[in-house]
Parts: structure tokens; sequence; C-alpha cells
């Protein structure tokens, strides 16, 4: 199994701030690390998904496709159905012919993660929603109505409701940002280079 | 007239019906997918939405994020391009039901238009000419009775069929008592149902096709006609009016009996009544398209007329501004449409990013793309690229201008089907205006390339 450097060191990392732990646990980081994440960024690279989570043991992994080229794709502001970003527009009227830079390079390290919208629609949060509240991935944190049908809003993580993006009755398109949802823990970050999909690997407890 | 039309397509289609609306003064949405985030229209539109991931069933063909899409835009009606929803009753239904207006037939003409075979009998009773066929065959005595009376070679036909299963082309009594059963056969495992039924088999056709406009308010106009018999497996690749296989009484005659057939009929909105025609010169109807056509350009080229702003105005309940007698089309216009396709690997679809582009130009010289230095072609949809269209006062300068403006036409990053068009161009046959709807593919596309590069 070829091994992926920043992966691989970046997993001691993490195991070096938890030696108190059993051998059990480096075992369980050493095979995320190893072999399932090479793997799994392999996978997430050549689906159409946005995230994807495995878990070995106590620990899990999750990987997350950048702002840009996932669900996670944001056009918060304003002008939500304004395209933001007119490359082509740019690259005609430009003066040399530099290479734009790449987006999903530049926003992958703060991209906040989000709860996303899943369809066009009207958007209702959960009664009660407040910022400051935990949440566990999966869990239910409004709707977004597409002509009379709710589809579910989730939280992607366990997490901190952040600030709101959206508000309530507002018309959202689909990938929308419409949840900011805090990391309880945001040193357990782990960038994994040299894949042919930028992805940020989170590493946690499960 | 609408006051804000969502354009539920991608590719330069959305482009098109963008220009369209802008030079109308009427707002528009580009509706577009996770894939086309960066496309042209989205990025030109004053408004764009996202409706949906890349896979086109949960975006560009799921009428929920379509309507939806429209509805939270502010939109009145819904313009469906060509392709995807184009054409389907169903949809055409459920904008409705919203409210909405979809730009293209009232879904009652979609829907008594929607089936083929009963199109076929409807425009028979209103005097277009249909491929002689037999009634259900009910053994093979009667297959061989109702064979001769429409005369080899015959085509047997599942009546339940589609997509060329259980279909056997048969050249004489012999051949036809072989084949039946093996039809019978196949079209039981295919479809469960093994009615058979006979069609004349039309050998060297070309492909002519009438363009109609026909308003609520009993206006029905033709644009002409465009002949599309250069195909590479049914697929159309170059376009031109008028078309070469007729005569201009001929000519006269099919557009004349075609606009009078769609009007009986009941017909409304833009609509193309595709014929093939024989060696003899002969016409058959052969079905409806009720969209906007991708080969539309040519016939704007020789006619002068925004046809897809005709479009949205026969939606929209006016009446036609254009009479039949304002109609005068002048000289001749080619279509070539440019394709991500691989010449070395049998013209399989191609996806990358463009790295150079550069449009051709001069006089009469059109092109219809969103391409852009730096777009990322998806691997999603079709392999249209763009379309390339010339005109010129006369067939032989249009065919020049073709492969001058061809020469100039750059795309760099994926590989085209650009040389297959040059080497048409210089091709006998085509300069001599004897292209049949077979010959792409019984030649085969390399052979056309090596000799056009020569």
């Amino acid at each position: 199994m070829p091994q992926q450097p920043s992966t691989r060191a970046s997993a001691s990392g993490a195991t070096a701030r938890l030696d108190a732990r059993t051998g059990r646990d480096h075992k369980a980081i050493s095979t995320l690390a190893d072999d399932l994440l090479p793997a799994l960024v392999a996978k997430l690279a050549a689906s159409g998904l946005g995230e994807i989570e495995v878990r070995e043991g106590a620990w899990k992994a999750r990987l997350r496709k950048p702002a840009g080229t996932g669900r996670s794709a944001v056009r918060a502001g304003a002008e939500p159905y304004h395209a933001p970003r007119p490359a082509a527009l740019e690259h005609a009227r430009a003066e040399d012919s530099r290479p734009r830079p790449e987006p999903a390079e530049a926003e992958a390290e703060d991209a906040p993660i989000m709860a996303t919208s899943p369809a066009v629609g009207v958007f209702q949060p959960r009664k009660g929603l407040e910022a400051g509240m935990q949440v566990r991935a999966g869990e239910r944190l409004g709707t977004v109505d597409v002509l009379g049908v709710r589809e579910e809003v989730v939280s992607p993580i366990d997490g901190i409701i952040g600030t709101s993006l959206a508000e309530s009755g507002e018309p959202v398109e689909y990938g929308q940002g419409l949840i900011v949802i805090e990391m309880p823990e945001k040193s357990g970050r782990v960038e994994v280079g040299q894949a042919e999909q930028e992805a940020a690997a989170v590493l946690g407890e499960a | 007239m609408f006051n804000k039309i969502l354009i539920a397509n991608r590719g330069e289609i959305a482009l098109r019906i963008l220009r369209a609306c802008r030079t109308m003064g009427v707002g528009a949405v580009v509706a577009y997918s996770e894939a086309d985030r960066d496309s042209l229209a989205a990025q030109l539109a004053d408004e764009a939405i996202c409706i949906g991931p890349a896979d086109a069933r949960r975006s560009y063909l799921s009428a929920p994020a379509v309507i939806s899409s429209a509805i939270v835009t502010g939109c009145d009606a819904i313009h469906p391009g060509y392709g995807f929803l184009a054409e389907d009753e169903g949809f055409a239904e459920v904008v409705r039901a919203h409210g909405l207006t979809f730009i293209g037939p009232p879904p009652e003409v979609l829907n008594r238009f929607a089936s083929k075979e009963a199109t076929r009998r409807l425009f028979e009773a209103h005097g277009l000419h249909t491929i002689p066929g037999s009634e259900m065959l009910r053994d093979e005595a009667h297959a061989l009775v109702e064979a001769e009376r429409i005369g080899y070679p015959v085509m047997i036909k599942p009546a339940a069929g589609g997509g060329g299963k259980g279909m056997r082309l048969v050249r004489s009594a012999r051949e036809l008592e072989s084949s039946l059963k093996v039809s019978r056969s196949e079209a039981k495992a295919g479809f469960g149902d093994d009615s058979l039924y006979l069609e004349k088999y039309l050998e060297e056709t070309r492909h002519v096709e009438v363009q109609v406009a026909v308003d609520r308010h009993g206006n029905a106009i033709h644009l002409g006609e465009r002949d599309c018999s250069v195909q590479r497996r049914h697929q159309k690749l170059i376009e031109e009016t008028p078309s070469p296989a007729l005569s201009a009484t001929a000519r006269q005659e099919l557009c004349q009996k075609a606009v009078k057939a769609v009007s009986k009929a009941g017909y409304e909105s833009l609509g193309t009544l595709e014929f093939l025609v024989d060696g003899k010169g002969d016409a058959y109807f052969i079905e409806i398209n009720c969209r906007i056509q991708v080969e539309h350009t040519v016939t704007e080229m020789v006619t002068g007329i925004d046809m897809v702003r005709m479009q949205i105005a026969i939606a929209a309940g006016e009446r036609l501004a254009t009479k039949q007698s304002d109609v005068a089309p002048r000289g001749h216009a080619i279509q070539f449409r440019i394709l991500a396709e691989d010449p070395s690997t049998d013209f399989q679809p191609q996806a990358g990013e463009i790295l150079g582009y550069l449009t051709p130009g001069g006089p009469g010289v059109r092109m219809d793309s969103h391409l852009y230095p730096g777009y990322e072609v998806p691997s999603f949809y079709d392999s249209l690229l763009g379309k390339l269209c010339v005109w010129a006062p006369d067939r032989a300068s249009a065919i020049a201008r073709g492969d001058a403006a061809l020469r100039e036409l750059l795309v760099d990053g994926v590989d085209t089907n650009i040389e297959l068009h040059r080497a048409i161009l210089a091709n006998q046959i085509f300069v001599d205006g004897k292209m049949t709807t077979n010959l792409l593919d019984r030649v085969g596309s390399a052979p056309f390339v090596a000799a056009g590069s020569r």
C-alpha cells in the first residue's frame, strides 16, 4: 500500500498528543491513516458524494470535499442567486493569460463546515434551534419546502450550532450553506495532500 | 409578455435563450446543476440558481427542482430548451398547475403528438404521405401478401418496439419467411408482445425537415426547410438550408403541405416536421419535434427571424408578427455541430479543460457556443461544444466560407470533430449535394478524414 506522506505524519502527530491511549487506539489510527484514508480519498474523488465517513474501533475518519466541488459550496450574501465569480469574464478581460487561482485550494483551508440545502425551495429552521446548541451528525436542523414536500436539512457532523446563513422563510438554492456547524475540537483537522481530489480529513473520537 | 423566464437548460442553448430574453427586455434566470456552476450562461445571467447535483435526473430532468426554482426566483414562465424536459407533456402540465407558462406547445397539444404512430395517422389524414406499412401480421401467409402489396425491401417491426430490437430488413419472400419467427420471439422476449408489422424500407434517403410556427389565434406559417442528411449513427452533424435534394417547386409544395397539416391538426408553437425523401424526390413524414431545434440557426440566417423570440411570443399568447408573405429566405446557410469527440477512438465523447479557444469571424459567420478558455467541459452531459454557422448568397460560397471558418476555429484541450467537418466539405458527394443519411456510417468516418487530409 503506497503511503500518503502528509497523512501519515499528521496521523502520528495526532497520536502523539494522545499518547496516554492504549495501543489498540494506535493501531486503529494506523489502519485509518495507512489503509482506509487513501482508499477513501480515491473513492470520494470518484464519487459524486460530498462526504464519506468510516469507523475503526473507537475511531472514525470523515472526508469532506472542499467548498466549490461538493455540496458544501456556498453562495451566501445579499445576492444569493448571482454568480459570484465570473471566471470566464475575468479571464477574457485579463491583461495577461496567467491561469486563475484554483478556488478549491484557496478555500479548502478555512471553509466552515455547514449544513447545506438539499434542494431548491423555502428554508424553515427547526423550532427552538439556537446558536451554541450541541447537535449530532445526521440530526434534523430544519426543512426546505419543495412544492409542498419538505426535504430535511441535517447536520453533517457532531458539533455546535454556529451562525445562521439563511432566514426562516428565505428561498434557498441547492447546496446553499444554511447553518454553520462549529467543530468542538478544531485542532483535530488533518490535511490530506497528494490526493488527486483535495480533501480535508477529520480525525476524532467516535 | 412574460416578466421573467427560467432557463431550464445548459450549454449553448441556455446562452441562446438568455440572449433572446435580453433583446426582448424580459428578465431571465439561469437554472444550473453543480457541474455547470462555472458555465457561461450562469455567469452572464443577471440571476442564476443552482437546482441540483450534476446528475441530470436530480437537476435538469427533475420537474420539482425546476418548478421550485422558477417559483422562488419569481419567474412566470419556463423555457426548457431542447432535450431534458422539452417535450415532456407531464412536466408541461405540472408547470401550468403551478400557475406558470411552459414555453412550448400547451400540454394537451404535446399529449396529442406524444405517440409517433398516432401522429403519423393524424398527419396522414391531413394530407401528408407516410411510409407505407402493413396491418398487424396475422400469420406468415398474411405477411407475404402484405409485403407484396407494399413492395420489397421491407422492414419487419415489432408493434411494441423501440431501439431496433426485433427489427429485420428483408429483401425477398424467402428472407421474410425465415426472419418472421426470429423477429416474433425477439419481440416477445423484448417487449412481452409478439405483434409485428411491416414497413417499406427506403434506401438512400435524405432527411429533410420543415420548420413551422403556429400561434393560438389560428395563424400558421412555415420558415422553409432544412436538410440534415449528414448524420453519424442517427446523430445530425451538418445541417443546411435550402435542401439540395429539392427543386424550388418541390420545396414550396412540401412546405405548404406541412403547414396546412399542422394547422388542421391543431398544433401550437414552433415545430419541425421531419421527412425522409427518397431517390425519386417523394417525401414521407416520419415525426414532429415539438421544440426549438439545435439547427434552428440556419433558418434564422436565411430568414433573418429570431426564432427563440418567436417561440416565446407564441407561448405568451401573442399573434405571429410575421406573415407567410414576409418570409423570404435568402442565400444558403450551413451549420456544423462542433462536438467534443476523439476521432482516434471512433468518436468517443471527451471531457476536460478548454485551454485555448478562438472563434472564427468574417462575413456570414456565426458561432453559438458556451466555451471560454479555462472552461471545464463536464462529462455528465452531451458532447456539443458549439455550433458554427455560415451564410453566403449561394451553396458553393457557403461551403467555401464554412471551410475557411473551420480552419480558423481553435478548440484546444479536448479532441473535436473539426477535421471531420472539413473532410466532409471536401468530399465530392457533399459538394454535389448528394449526401444520404446512411453514407457516413456505410463508408465510415475515418476514410473521410483520411481522404480529406490528402
